[in-house]
């Protein structure tokens, strides 16, 4: 459904390019991870992915981009709002600061798309049920927790009835109860067969509702494959990539040369 | 590093209202911090961690109660004064950042506490190299990524040279290399004999580096102990009422009837321990 | 809206103290007793007219040119009955005028301003750019407030002497322009992200309440506002100037 194919980014102004013939598909119905660590290029590919750059941030971008097996670049950035949704770590940013109402804000994006009223309405609705935050519908965008700004921003998005999420690490700046409302909603969309692309540090997330995680080092690929099987693979320390909690905990006890039997007793409780 | 010691930091039954009495953010606090301590305060978001910790450098001021530091009252003292001991890194370093270099932000502190020539370039030289941006020092601030914004805000404070080092939230956005500068700064302060307070909600950080926790919350005390006290099993009702999860470790040798393990460490050492049985 | 400078434009007009006195009883003290805004109404409106108004009124008592009839003197300085009167009409119509605004300011939701004058063909951008700019006030205090506070930490002298602290403007104000600037790249890939900048009219979800009566009310207080000035200007009402 998305497909990058081999594309190089630079940003303008800079020496080097952020993203080096970097090739990556995504089918519908998919969830896939983004790793690696800070300036690897995971932003910048959200930016990509979602026709940001090179429409709105400017630089140069050679390869392509292909949406539903179409190139995008004739595409113009409001054409694409409809069909991918981009998500960020600063949830008071990404707030338009025109609504004073969380149920305005969400309306925002259909609002913005010139549909029907009744459309515009039915959308808003929805995204509430789906991320169940009805009850936030009309408190002040501005008042609410990290986390619940971050679940009206996915709402939003969710309004554009988009055929893809990017989410740019979306609980980085988020306290742990934050974190755990967002990840939440996003393991029930990933449930329900949404598209997701989303980067983050924290491969726990990652591991939970991921079903591929592609490692990004320097701008390239660096490894790709079922999440299950990269997140555990030994390289990702030497990629400064921190590996889930469960399985340090698991590479620790190995290392540490624990009997066989207390490592099996280990693995057990760590698995449930 | 200097040679100072560092301060006692103690508070007194303070407490702290904003908005005429309607907010408590603290309230009746009475808390010892020795010298040389390394303490990790941790409670969800309006718990009064960030107050507590502006008290301590002369930012806010008590309703009622002391702050002493070093046995002198802090009420007698400018914040500027109070920086020379108190070192305070802030969570967001957009809201700090205004110079053309790294250098020169790095500078800024040191100058304003009364550095000069060869002890401030040793200061600064020194704090770029403990976060790893000493080949960066030319560099304009806004041309970093996030995180190591993040670690140049930390090094403007380490080059004040302070004895009493707070940090809130200093992990959170940070990759592993950047988490990795942030523990080497806890070092280079626990070998110099500094205090070290760090607010943070990343639990396993907390456990691993800290030999001292208090729980906060509602603008009060909660618990007060090492990481095995403070993340043993009978307290994680405590801990799950102010959102906070004990670490994976504690769990897991929960799960294995081992005690309370709120490490990796811990946990290998009390399987290695209920193997040898 | 068109209250307030309907009203505004003949207490200019009006001459003499009758008129303005029951303009502002009619045109400002009515509705706002009828919004419930009476109280901070005439809180507001005497704050803001103080300063002109204790300078009109005292020029104008003490140095009204062809004054006559003495009531008081201090020293070389008199005031004037004829003085008097006069500078209780200049007051009357300081306060209509101040009385409007200030009515206007207390019953009009900006939000709602701004949808309104969408719907009236304001382009989406326009509209979002005051809109936007209300909202933006409160932000930038909080973030000038968290920047003082961080440069004071790292020894920064906001107790010190004057020169000290004009120096110290730069450590606050840098970081306050440098980070709206990198939020509003952020804020402006949200936005297009969203659509914002589609060409077209978007849809509203809603219209500020607005009735036919509304309407009527407005032509004839505009229609009203002429005659009077006219009618001033023609000389036609001498007993209300």
């Amino acid at each position: 459904m998305l497909a990058l194919e081999s594309v190089t980014y630079r940003y303008a102004g800079a020496l080097r390019p952020s993203l080096r013939e970097v090739s990556l598909t995504l089918s519908e119905g998919e969830v896939v991870g983004l790793a690696g660590p800070s300036e690897s290029g995971k932003t910048t590919l959200c930016l990509v992915a979602s026709g940001l750059a090179p429409r709105t941030v400017g630089g140069t971008l050679t390869g392509r981009l292909l949406l539903d097996g179409d190139d995008a670049a004739p595409l113009a950035i409001h054409q694409l709002a409809g069909r991918i949704g981009i998500a960020f770590a600063n949830p008071a940013t990404q707030l338009s600061g025109v609504a004073d109402t969380v149920y305005e804000e969400i309306a925002f994006g259909p609002m913005n798309l010139g549909l029907p009223r009744d459309d515009v309405i039915r959308r808003t609705d929805d995204a509430l049920a789906t991320l169940r935050i009805e009850a936030l519908a009309s408190r002040h965008p501005a008042r609410l927790s990290g986390g619940q700004q971050q679940l009206v921003a996915i709402a939003g998005l969710l309004a554009l009835r988009p055929e893809l999420l990017v989410l740019d690490e979306p609980t980085a700046q988020l306290d742990p109860a934050g974190s755990r409302m967002v990840a939440d909603a996003l393991a029930r969309l990933a449930d329900g067969g949404a598209s997701i692309l989303i980067a983050e540090q924290k491969t726990d997330l990652l591991a939970e509702i991921c079903r591929r995680v592609v490692v990004l080092a320097d701008g390239a690929v660096a490894l790709e494959g079922p999440a299950a099987e990269v997140l555990a693979d030994p390289r990702l320390e030497a990629l400064r990539v921190a590996a889930p909690a469960d399985v340090r905990l698991s590479r620790a006890a190995d290392v540490a040369r624990l009997p066989a039997a207390q490592r099996e007793r280990l693995r057990g409780a760590v698995g449930s | 590093m200097t040679g100072r010691s560092a301060p006692e930091l103690r508070l007194e039954s303070v407490t702290h209202v904003y908005q005429q009495g309607a907010v408590r953010a603290l309230d009746d606090v009475s808390l010892t911090v020795g010298p040389g301590e390394v303490v990790a305060l941790i409670g969800q978001n309006g718990s009064g961690k960030t107050t507590l910790v502006r008290h301590l450098n002369g930012l806010l001021r008590p309703t009622s109660g002391r702050v002493l530091v070093g046995g002198q009252d802090a009420a007698g003292r400018t914040v500027a004064q109070l920086a020379r001991d108190v070192g305070l890194v802030f969570q967001d370093p957009d809201r700090q950042i205004f110079a053309g270099s790294v250098r020169s932000e790095v500078e800024f502190g040191a100058l304003n506490v009364g550095l000069h020539r060869d002890l401030l370039r040793a200061a600064v030289e020194g704090a770029l190299a403990t976060v790893g941006l000493a080949d960066a020092a030319r560099t304009n601030p806004y041309d970093l990524g996030g995180s190591r914004r993040k670690l140049l805000a930390l090094a403007s404070v380490l080059a004040m040279q302070t004895p009493v080092l707070v940090l809130d939230e200093p992990t959170t956005g940070q990759d592993v290399a950047g988490v990795g500068r942030v523990r080497g700064v806890l070092r280079d302060a626990r070998a110099a004999g500094h205090t070290v307070i760090a607010i943070s909600h990343d639990m396993e950080f907390v456990a691993t580096e800290f030999a001292r926790v208090v729980v906060m919350g509602g603008g009060r005390i909660l618990a007060d102990g090492t990481p095995a006290e403070v993340f043993a099993p009978s307290g994680w009702e405590l801990l799950r009422s102010t959102y906070l999860e004990p670490p994976l470790a504690a769990q897991v040798g929960d799960r294995l009837g081992l005690g309370s393990t709120p490490t990796q460490a811990a946990l290998l050492a009390a399987l290695a321990g209920a193997a040898a049985q | 809206m068109t209250l307030a400078t309907v009203t505004a434009v003949v207490a200019v007009a009006l001459g003499g103290l009758i008129g303005p006195v029951i303009l502002v009883t009619v045109a400002v003290l009515g509705p706002a007793l009828a919004a419930g805004v009476a109280g901070s109404l005439i809180r507001t409106t005497l704050l803001l007219s103080l300063p002109i108004a204790i300078s009109a009124v005292l020029v104008n008592l003490f140095f009204f040119p062809g004054g006559q009839t003495v009531l008081l003197q201090i020293g070389p300085i008199t005031a004037t009955a004829e003085g008097l009167g006069f500078a209780l009409e200049i007051l009357a119509r300081i306060l209509a005028i101040s009385g409007a605004i200030t009515l206007f300011y207390l019953t009009t939701r900006p939000g709602d301003l701004v949808v309104d004058l969408e719907h009236r063909g304001v382009s989406a951008r326009v509209a979002f750019v005051a809109n936007a700019s209300v909202q933006t006030v409160p932000t930038m205090v909080e973030r000038a407030g968290q920047i003082t506070a961080a440069q004071r930490a790292r020894g920064l002298d906001t107790e010190g002497s004057v020169w000290k602290r004009v120096k110290g403007l730069i450590p606050i104000v840098a970081p306050a322009v440098l980070g709206s600037i990198a939020e509003i790249e952020e804020r402006t890939m949200a936005l297009e992200a969203r659509g914002f900048t589609r060409p077209g009219r978007r849809t509203l979800l809603w219209h500020p309440p607005d009735s036919g009566a509304q309407a009527i009310a407005r032509w004839l207080l505009l229609a009203g506002g002429v005659a009077i000035v006219v009618a001033r200007a023609a000389g036609w009402l001498p007993w209300l100037g």
